[in-house]
């Protein structure tokens, strides 16, 4: 399935809802987005997502690192 | 009898007309957010408890804290107590610290009532939703992280409660923002150097007083259930946790038991922060949650943030202008009051006497040098002792009267600042404006004024129209 704000193929099933049926939340492998199956279409359609808010996948390793990872001590 | 949890503290509100219940059943997105957005926006903001949400088990409960009447009754005041009057309790109470907390057993801690151990699910227990509608997820926003120095495992006054956004990111996967300057990052600095796990529990659904001071900047040595106990003048009640040798909340609605996973940093965010805009996407840390322990129909406690004022700007108020008062009170016993309610601190008023000339500059100077007001404060406005800095039309009052702009305003380019804060440029740099809108006094030469005078009696009519007023309601 398609992630609707970094257009990986990378997106699955993540939980149905625990009573009634109502909605399904789903979750992209790529970029840790989730949604749920009944919000408004400019978050679930991937054409529709704002595009300030649009995640380039391949961007993703060079974010900043909060904190820092620091050195290994023995 | 004082509230003990956040279930008598709800019962408290509702007997005040300060909570409202919404039965019919509503839709987690856009409808939660919106609630929270919408409840402050009222002059005496309610606490809403959400009975029903489309899909989920649990009820919601938002804005506990979301106004000066309900912050009032979290520290057992009348609920019409001024915001000055307010913090001066406040004052009284800290000086209560410590107030050692008590551990019960499992049988009187109503958080054990239920135990998940196997097949977690977050998504069963919480009634998760999207806050703003560009945040990359759900996020848990008041939840108490607790954790400890994993060199000193014993030491109970290092053992930190803090709230952290936390994104969930899987069934029982979350992630957490740990700031370099949070104790929690101190804590697991020490773990990643040693490639160790740090055992952590997110406690969620607290007694509002243990809320409010693990947002609270206190020092990284002392305990925010001691502190917590001084502030309910009663020691808050704790029980081990079920792994990792914790202590947590008895009575707190939920307790989520994991690991922060050493050395790795995922995707986390956007989430829209307490400045009123987004902060972007960044590598953060991940807690794998491999144990919950929940009250009976335990109740779901978030926090909605927008442009301020929301339940969070409240959460940041009392709590970080007290401990800076505190701080300038010990050099310059002439500081009345600090009001440092705005954006946590990157706006701060601070009514002091003056005991000579540019005497305000020096008190600015000082507040921008403590721990909080170093990087977070940006704008310093210095009045003086009989302005109540919590009464913003005396404060522009001041302003306009007594500021001379060529002398009274000081920048202080490239100095430190607060990274969420979106003028900060570039990230934890910032120029400090200190505004001096005290009377000169010697050395320092003003033109003479005499101030009007307040009409003798006028406390006693004060106190005759409150007293009134409140017979009417
Ligand atoms: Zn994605």
């Amino acid at each position: 399935m398609i992630c609707p704000r970094c257009d990986s193929d990378a997106a699955e099933l993540l939980v149905k809802a625990p009573v009634e049926n109502a909605w399904e939340v789903y979750l992209c492998d790529a970029c840790n987005f989730t949604w749920r199956s009944t919000e408004s279409e400019e978050i679930t359609d991937p054409a529709r997502y704002d595009r300030r808010f649009k995640i380039d996948p391949l961007s993703i390793p060079d974010l900043p690192v909060i904190p820092p990872i620091p050195k290994l001590v023995k | 009898m004082h509230y003990r949890d956040l279930r008598e503290f709800l019962s408290l509100l509702e007997q005040e007309n300060q909570l409202v219940r919404i039965k019919e059943s509503v839709m987690p997105e856009p409808d939660l957010g919106a609630i929270g957005r919408a409840a402050p926006n009222l002059e005496n903001g309610p606490a809403v408890f959400v009975e029903k949400i489309k899909g989920y088990k649990n009820s919601l409960v938002l804005n506990v804290q979301g106004s000066w009447q309900n912050h009032a009754l979290m520290l057992n005041l009348p609920k019409d107590t001024s915001i000055k009057e307010q913090f001066f309790a406040l004052d009284r109470l800290w000086n209560d610290y410590p107030v050692k907390p008590v551990w019960v057993t499992e049988k009187d801690a109503p958080v054990k009532e239920n135990k998940i151990k196997e097949d977690i699910n977050l998504f069963d227990i919480l009634p998760l939703f999207r806050i703003n509608k560009f945040d990359g997820g759900f996020f848990i926003s008041k939840g108490a992280v607790i954790s400890k120095d994993p060199e000193a495992p014993d030491d109970f006054n290092k053992e930190n409660a803090g709230i952290y956004r936390i994104q969930v990111k899987g069934k029982d996967l979350v992630g957490i923002q740990a700031l370099p300057f949070h104790d929690i990052a101190v804590h697991l600095r020490k773990a990643e150097e040693s490639n160790e796990p740090l055992p952590v529990a997110i406690c969620i659904g607290n007694d509002p007083l243990l809320n409010f001071m693990a947002s609270t900047p206190i020092e990284y040595a002392q305990s925010e259930y001691d502190f917590t106990g001084a502030l309910k003048g009663a020691p808050i009640e704790l029980v081990k946790s079920e792994t990792g040798d914790l202590d947590v909340p008895a009575r707190s609605e939920i307790v989520l038991e994991g690991n922060i996973l050493p050395r790795v940093r995922k995707i986390e965010g956007p989430f829209g922060e307490f400045p009123g805009s987004y902060s972007g996407a960044r590598l953060q840390c991940e807690i794998r949650i491999h144990t919950i322990t929940h009250r009976t129909n335990p109740i779901f406690e978030n926090l909605y943030l927008g442009i301020p004022w929301t339940e969070i700007d409240y959460l940041l108020a009392l709590n970080t202008s007290l401990p800076l008062y505190r701080q300038l009170k010990k050099d310059f016993p002439e500081v009345v009051a600090v009001n440092a309610m705005y954006t946590h601190g990157i706006g701060v008023i601070i009514s002091t006497k003056s005991r000579l000339g540019g005497y305000g500059k020096a008190v600015a100077m000082r507040l921008l040098s403590t721990p909080h007001g170093m990087p977070y404060s940006k704008i310093v406005i210095v009045v003086d002792e009989f302005v109540d800095p919590f009464n913003l039309p005396q404060v522009m009052w001041a302003m306009t009267t007594r500021v001379r702009p060529s002398k009274d305003v000081v920048l202080i380019p490239n100095a430190p600042g607060m990274p969420l804060d979106p003028s900060s440029e570039p990230a934890g740099m910032q120029t400090k404006m200190i505004i001096d809108a005290t009377t000169p006094v010697a050395p320092d030469v003003g033109r003479e004024t005499e101030l009007l005078e307040v009409p003798e009696k006028t406390e006693f009519w004060l106190d005759y129209l409150k007293r009134a007023m409140r017979k009417e309601r």
